[in-house]
């Protein structure tokens, strides 16, 4: 109970500071954080947490989930099942875990085996990479080129914007977004993108950080959230706010339940989703028919 | 399992209540109480939950049950319908009623709260899609076994994207599963449609439902193997047990035979056997046309209606020798009560 009513003092605390923004708010408004700003706004704030945030990504990322988000990264490729010949969009993918993990599964030594069975599958897996924010597709592309992925012509890094893809219709047999949906403006926009670009059978897949509903298992991490994390920002890459949002975010997201609500109101079929450690992250899984 | 299968062959027998008094009271006593213990669990506790869930309206249009993983939440399916669809009657089936091995309460309650808003079409346009898919990949099977290769071929046939095969909860499994519920089918069909069992003395009947039944699986003889190792995984083993259960339970009761009691769990069991065994022998003949697995389960058929009649002579002597027994451990006790006695008494005067 103390927690939370600390955690929330804290959080009106930075509404007062910003509170010259929170004056400038007109009818189309949304959170950035704890924040209200204005939704053009709301994409160029974003841009620029990542553009500070690029270089150490990867690094924060093991510090803050103990390790843990290469098994939910595992765990969501395990679901996505990828075969050989496909063609995937990794959205919001700057640094390129997943895509990585894609690449792996599809040209491990026992698919290869397998796949002189299988005629159809002369066609190349193509497996599309794309963020909005340069910096991130270049620590990507830096990544790509120190595991010999440089010149491969699988992987392709596209800058682009979930909430207007760049790619045709009906064309990706598969769409992952991880860590990356909680930060468009528009998550409406960027599901109906989602099913635009999905072929009839093609699978639509979540990673996010979520909601947690255990009693005693909340406070903890609502502290580890608040007290641990924005000094770990601080500490490790020298920035405080960027962290801050971060955890923000992640309390403004929609709930599991809405939002597979919104994935199924964006025309996707058999919604699930899967909770891993207690709620802090789930993955959401949807068919496109 | 598919519950549609039970409620399409309860529609049309008759002894509607002979069946449901095997779930309640095998011998239709009221002095006999069958414990939980004993209670058949899987096909009559379906065909009482069709029939709660069914009501009056029924496709014959088969099912596909869809285990799932127990973190995982299934979301009513309401929400995968747009506001604007107005729900098809009281015809949908949930799955997850169903089945025991349901997820958390909360979702519990909000399908309990959901289904009679659930509209039939959305759902089962992803599930009639995933079952064609399965159609489709049977025919690649004895190419490419029972395997994901073989789901991947199946749904380009469909011309859906294969990713499709990722969100099959235990893909090979479930291709497996789908063949066993299709030959059940299947078996019921030709049932339904007129085989001639009357000629026949019940041993003989068994034997020849068990035939049409392997015969089915000749197509696949060079895979099954393969099947029957995805079957035995600890995973699959639930989902596998239950169809050949309903399986055997589908045989007897073509049969004709009124089980009662105990009976009906020997019975049930001892077919299983039957066919298990059978299936596993046909895997390595190499006769024409399985002459020798034909001879083998006739053999097998009637050593089990023999079993049942030397179970009986067991019983009786078992009995015999108890009361023998009991006579002369009795006499035995007295004995040892009477000399104590006396030598307690003898001792007690010391």
């Amino acid at each position: 109970m103390a927690l939370r009513s600390i955690s929330r003092r804290f959080g009106s605390r930075v509404l007062s500071y910003r509170s010259s923004s929170v004056a400038s708010l007109h009818s189309h408004a949304t959170s950035f954080g704890f924040q209200q700003v204005k939704e053009e706004e709301k994409s160029k704030l974003v841009g620029n947490v990542f553009s500070n945030v690029a270089s150490s990504y990867d690094i924060m990322n093991d510090v803050m989930s103990g390790g843990l988000h290469r098994l939910w990264k595992e765990r969501l490729v395990g679901k996505l099942s990828p075969f050989a010949g496909m063609k995937h969009l990794d959205v919001a993918g700057g640094t390129g875990d997943v895509a990585f993990r894609i690449f792996d599964a599809v040209n491990s030594v026992k698919r290869r085996a397998l796949r002189k069975v299988d005629e159809d599958s002369l066609e190349e897996t193509q497996i599309y990479v794309c963020d909005i924010n340069p910096n991130m597709l270049n620590v990507g592309k830096q990544r790509a080129a120190e595991r010999g992925l440089g010149d491969n012509k699988s992987l392709v890094w596209v800058e682009g914007d979930a909430e207007a893809l760049s790619f045709d219709d009906n064309s990706m047999d598969g769409y992952t977004i991880a860590f990356g949906i909680r930060n468009v403006t528009h998550i409406e926009k960027a599901l109906a993108e989602a099913y635009r670009v999905l072929k009839r059978g093609g699978r639509f897949l979540c990673l996010e950080l979520s909601h947690v509903d255990i009693p005693v298992f909340k406070d903890v991490y609502d502290l580890y959230s608040f007290k641990v994390i924005p000094n770990l920002g601080e500490l490790i890459a020298g920035d405080r706010e960027s962290y801050q949002y971060l955890v923000e975010s992640i309390r403004r997201f929609p709930p599991q339940e809405k939002f597979a609500t919104m994935i199924a109101d964006a025309g996707f079929e058999k919604v699930e989703y899967e909770n891993l450690v207690g709620g802090v992250v789930a993955i959401h899984s949807a068919i496109k028919l | 399992y598919s519950i549609s299968i039970d409620h399409y062959r309860l529609s049309r027998q008759a002894g509607i209540n002979q069946r449901k008094k095997l779930f309640y009271f095998p011998r239709g006593n009221d002095l006999i109480h069958v414990s939980p213990k004993l209670n058949p669990l899987t096909p009559a506790m379906f065909r009482t939950a069709a029939r709660r869930l069914l009501g009056a309206g029924f496709t014959t249009s088969r099912l596909l049950r869809l285990p799932k993983p127990r973190p995982t939440t299934i979301i009513p399916y309401s929400y995968c319908t747009s506001s604007t669809e107005s729900p098809i009657g009281n015809q949908s089936v949930n799955p997850n009623q169903s089945d025991p091995t349901a997820t958390s309460s909360s979702t519990a309650r909000e399908e309990g709260h959901r289904r009679d808003e659930n509209s039939r079409k959305p759902r089962a346009e992803f599930e009639e899609e995933q079952a064609r898919v399965l159609a489709a990949s049977l025919r690649h099977v004895p190419r490419l076994g029972w395997t994901e290769e073989a789901m991947i071929a199946g749904s380009r046939d469909v011309g859906v994207s294969p990713s499709i095969v990722g969100s099959f909860s235990r893909k090979e499994a479930a291709l497996v599963e789908y063949f066993m519920d299709d030959c059940l089918q299947l078996l019921i069909d030709r049932v339904d449609s007129g085989l001639d069992l009357q000629n026949l003395i019940p041993s003989e009947r068994v034997s020849k439902l068990v035939r049409i039944r392997l015969e089915m699986q000749i197509p696949y003889m060079s895979k099954w193997p393969q099947a029957l190792s995805i079957q035995a995984h600890p995973v699959n083993v639930p989902t596998s047990f239950k169809q050949r259960a309903m399986l055997v339970d589908e045989i007897w009761d073509t049969v004709g035979d009124g089980a009662s009691d105990l009976d009906w769990y020997v019975k049930r069991t001892v077919l299983g056997g039957v066919y298990s065994t059978t299936e596993i022998y046909m895997l390595t003949d190499n006769s024409p046309e399985y002459r020798d697995t034909w001879a083998f389960l006739d053999d097998r058929v009637k050593d089990a209606f023999d079993l049942k009649k030397s179970i009986q002579e067991a019983k009786y002597f078992a009995q015999d020798i108890g009361a023998g027994v009991g006579k002369s451990f009795q006499g035995l006790m007295n004995g040892v009560m009477q000399t104590m006695s006396t030598r307690g008494g003898r001792s007690s005067a010391f």
